[in-house]
């Protein structure tokens, strides 16, 4: 295949489905150079005619070139289907991208991979799942996969650097368009500590039609799918759906069934579409992993503190049940509930509810 | 005739004198008023004969120049009306007792010859009395006011035709004469209407607020709608030290410029409790403009600034509080003049979690998009929180702990241990100008902020463990030496730093989407 041609289709913004058709008329034809291939009448009956007019305009030898050039100062390496890194998982699935903008580790690409997806706006519950699942399955040594959006896939990505584990992002749209911008910090961090994945080159902004497509990829790169908050319309239901198509698991975690960010999984394990699971070790097992135990260090407690540990036993409850029953004045508690948490016994959540770790 | 008498003007929060020199010649009847007056001082001629006439007195048709010297002030407001009267009736040879020139004439005419109240009296006595003036001649409304000064004669008047008589003997002198009264005598009727005995549950915000009132810590309460951070903010104040009579004087200054004060009451004895809206101008908050007032952080001086919805605030609003939290006065530039008003005031923000304020509720679904929320968050820029030490959460109360019969602490225990906590810190900081935790320079922190090897290593493990940013550091210090404070701790225990690192919600960003 013809690498220079390949990125040149591209470098023109071309749907995956035309770029595979191109190709094959450039193999037919053994076209070397952008100049005849955009010349080429086979070519230009195949392409819309914007296709053809973005052909066209970026048809010159020297800027895309130094395009080339750029690409490679910023350190993306591009991975092409033929290419040894290309991950196989991918490469066989129906609609596989011709190629992939990859910054950072490639090696990732062929390990063992899950990806962790949800809802945008977790509930305290998602927000302790994810962590909880995203931090033991990395730490395990599985790669999470995740759309580096707001919401289960920052967790996810977040928790997994935090363990020291490895996480990939598959972002839809180009390098130069981090969305959300907010997650700007967090893209960088994994380029530098994981990787960075997208179809698209690196000036290509995001669409609203191009998130659904970086789902494939993403459930495409993954072993399993874990679900673990997610609404009923939400887009995570594409990356379900992927990841059937390509006969891969899918997990969820349940949830209360009143809460309407649990409703897919809850949905989805009644239908038998995902298995349920109920803690790491259940996908661990799936794949052979053993799960390492965090040293559960003997943690000294003192008498307030064993108090408020066993009040916690009961579920996530706030300060002011705390205070009630606990019976410790507010100052006392305050800083017991400070100590305990910097000791990584209790996690402090949103509206100053406290909860086991 | 010419005649000259003694008036007062203000800049800022200062007097300046004003001569009043009137002068009558024959020829066609005019009148001139010169000296750089707005609107309001020109008015005056029409009040002033008007109020001539109806009080019996003669207005000969003459050609009339007033001037208010020094010509080169701006004058402002009605507050010239009474001394230039006088000054006319003096030139028309209608006094004829020259004892006018030992006195400070303030008053506003009506055109019936009565004397109206008029703004800032107070404070122009205070500085007259400093340029060593030592009578006025004020309007009765304004009596209370200048009663609690010491040391200068004060008369208090209804109406134009008194102080004719006044001056021309013809009634007793001391029936007018305002009577001093002790500050301590009226400090003690002093009540606050709203007390935390009244707030049920919110035990974590009434300790955060206690700190703060302990330490002069600002304060940035989080928490969903109708959660109570307006009532906990409204009974902070009562939890602040008493005003002392200089601070009293000082706040009753700035209300009587502003024309917010009370005229029965005469001074102001509580905490002022200020709470601008969130539409309210950069002007109407930093004072200034075309008849320059002190703005609502000045009103707010000694006592409680209370920005309800803070990220809702414009940004150049909030940027403006930049200052005053530093300096603790603002000073306005204006192409005109230059004023700098004192505002020294404790902080108490409040926002809600989110735009729709449900984010992170227990029981309340949150509608708002992550980006709006982002974007919401974000609106607190760096150097704003650099200044606000103390962030608490404030959730929904439940019905259960609503009717809950056990008692809550009333505010006058909470006070009695603020009192203690701020006798500490006043005897910690003699000789400095620093009379809070909360003002400490970064030298003043590093001596009375000393950890001990255990706490230093809190501090290490807090720092790691969950990710505070740099910027807390001080913050914490400060709060914790406050919080030792209240404990009677001359050192700071590991304790007191574990509660003061729990007051930095939003630097540990569990608020991030």
């Amino acid at each position: 295949m013809n690498r220079k041609i390949l990125m040149f289709l591209s470098y023109a913004e071309l749907p995956t489905k035309k770029i595979e058709r191109v190709m094959e008329i450039v193999e037919e034809k053994n076209i070397e150079e952008i100049k005849p291939l955009v010349d080429d009448k086979e070519v230009m009956n195949l392409l819309s005619t914007n296709e053809y007019a973005s052909l066209v305009k970026k048809c010159d030898d020297r800027v895309f070139s130094s395009y080339l050039n750029n690409l490679e100062k910023d350190g993306i390496k591009v991975v092409t289907l033929e290419d040894a890194e290309y991950p196989d998982k991918l490469r066989y699935t129906d609609d596989a991208p011709m190629l992939l903008y990859c910054k950072g580790d490639l090696s990732l690409l062929n390990k063992d991979c899950l990806s962790i997806v949800g809802t945008r706006m977790p509930s305290n519950y998602g927000r302790f799942v994810t962590e909880k699942f995203a931090g033991a399955l990395a730490m395990a040594g599985l790669v999470v996969v995740s759309g580096l959006a707001y919401g289960v896939d920052s967790i996810s990505h977040r928790k997994t650097l935090e363990v020291g584990g490895k996480t990939i992002a598959v972002l839809g749209g180009g390098f130069n368009h981090i969305y959300p911008e907010a997650n700007t910090n967090l893209a960088n961090e994994i380029a530098e500590k994981g990787l960075l994945v997208s179809e698209y080159p690196p000036f290509a902004k995001p669409t609203k039609y191009t998130f659904p497509l970086r789902n494939r990829i993403i459930a495409g790169l993954s072993l399993g799918t874990l679900i673990t908050e997610a609404g009923k319309k939400s887009g995570t239901i594409h990356t379900k759906e992927y990841a059937l198509d390509y006969g891969r698991d899918v997990f969820a975690v349940p949830g209360n069934i009143n809460s309407l960010k649990s409703e897919l999984p809850n949905s989805l394990i009644r239908s038998a579409q995902a298995d349920c699971v109920l803690e790491p070790e259940d996908i661990l097992l799936k794949y052979n992993y053993n799960a390492k135990k965090e040293e559960k260090r003997a943690v000294e407690v003192n008498m307030d503190e064993e108090v408020i540990i066993k009040l916690l036993k009961d579920g996530e409850k706030d300060f002011d049940y705390l205070a009630q029953f606990s019976k410790l004045p507010v100052n006392i508690l305050n800083s017991c509930l400070t100590t305990l948490e910097i000791r990584g016994l209790i996690k402090r959540m949103p509206s100053k509810t406290f909860m086991l770790n | 005739m010419l005649s000259k008498l003694m008036s007062f003007g203000l800049t800022g929060i200062d007097g300046f004198l004003v001569e009043i020199e009137t002068d009558l010649v024959g020829g066609l009847p005019h009148f001139d008023l010169v000296g750089l007056g707005d609107t309001a001082v020109k008015e005056a001629k029409e009040r002033v004969k008007s109020a001539i006439r109806n009080s019996g007195f003669e207005y000969p048709l003459k050609h009339y120049t007033v001037n208010l010297a020094p010509a080169d002030l701006k004058k402002e407001g009605p507050v010239y009306d009474l001394g230039i009267a006088v000054g006319i009736l003096s030139a028309s040879e209608q006094i004829l007792n020259r004892d006018y020139k030992n006195y400070i004439f303030l008053g506003e005419l009506s055109l019936d010859g009565r004397i109206k109240k008029v703004r800032g009296v107070l404070p122009m006595l205070i500085s007259a009395r400093a340029l060593g003036y030592k009578n006025f001649i004020i309007p009765k409304e304004n009596e209370r006011e200048a009663s609690f000064i010491e040391n200068i004669n004060c008369y208090a008047f209804n109406t134009l035709k008194e102080v004719v008589e006044f001056l021309n003997r013809e009634i007793n002198r001391d029936d007018y004469k305002v009577k001093t009264v002790r500050f301590e005598d009226i400090a003690l009727l002093n009540t606050n209407k709203l007390d935390f005995e009244n707030v049920k549950g919110q035990r974590m915000a009434k300790r955060a607020l206690e700190i703060a009132a302990a330490g002069g810590h600002n304060v940035l309460m989080i928490g969903p709608p109708g959660s109570g951070k307006s009532m906990l903010a409204k009974c902070f104040s009562g939890i602040l030290p008493n005003l002392t009579f200089e601070e009293a004087l000082e706040v009753t200054k700035i209300h009587s410029i502003a024309g917010e004060l009370d005229l029965k009451q005469g001074i102001i004895t509580e905490r002022p409790f200020r709470s601008p809206h969130h539409t309210a101008t950069a002007v109407s908050l930093t004072g200034g403009g075309v008849h320059s007032k002190p703005g609502e952080i000045s009103l707010a001086h000694n006592g409680v600034l209370f920005l309800d919805e803070f990220p809702e605030y414009s940004r150049n609003l909030i940027e403006t509080l930049r200052q005053p939290l530093e300096d603790g006065y603002i000073t306005v530039a204006r192409a005109q003049q230059t004023i700098t008003y004192p505002a020294s005031f404790t902080l108490i923000a409040s926002m809600n979690p989110c735009p729709c304020g449900n984010y992170g509720s227990k029981d309340r679904e949150c509608t708002c998009s992550p980006t709006q929320i982002h974007r919401y968050l974000s609106k607190l820029s760096g150097p704003i929180m650099d200044r606000i030490d103390i962030h608490v959460e404030v959730d929904n109360i439940t019905y259960r702990e609503l009717n809950d019969e056990n008692k809550e602490e009333p505010t006058k225990n909470i006070k009695e241990r603020v009192d203690k906590a701020r006798a500490i810190q006043l005897e910690r900081f003699k000789g400095s100008k620093v009379f809070c935790n909360a003002k400490m320079s970064v030298p003043q922190t590093k001596k009375f902020c000393k950890l001990s090897p255990e706490c230093q290593k809190l501090m290490e493990t807090a720092f790691t463990n969950l990710k505070l940013s740099a910027r807390a550091h001080d913050r914490i210090l400060k709060v914790a030496r406050t919080i030792a404070d209240l404990a009677g701790s001359e050192d700071i225990e590991p304790q007191h730093i574990a509660e003061a690192i729990s007051y930095r919600g939003l630097d540990r960003k569990y608020f991030s989407v």
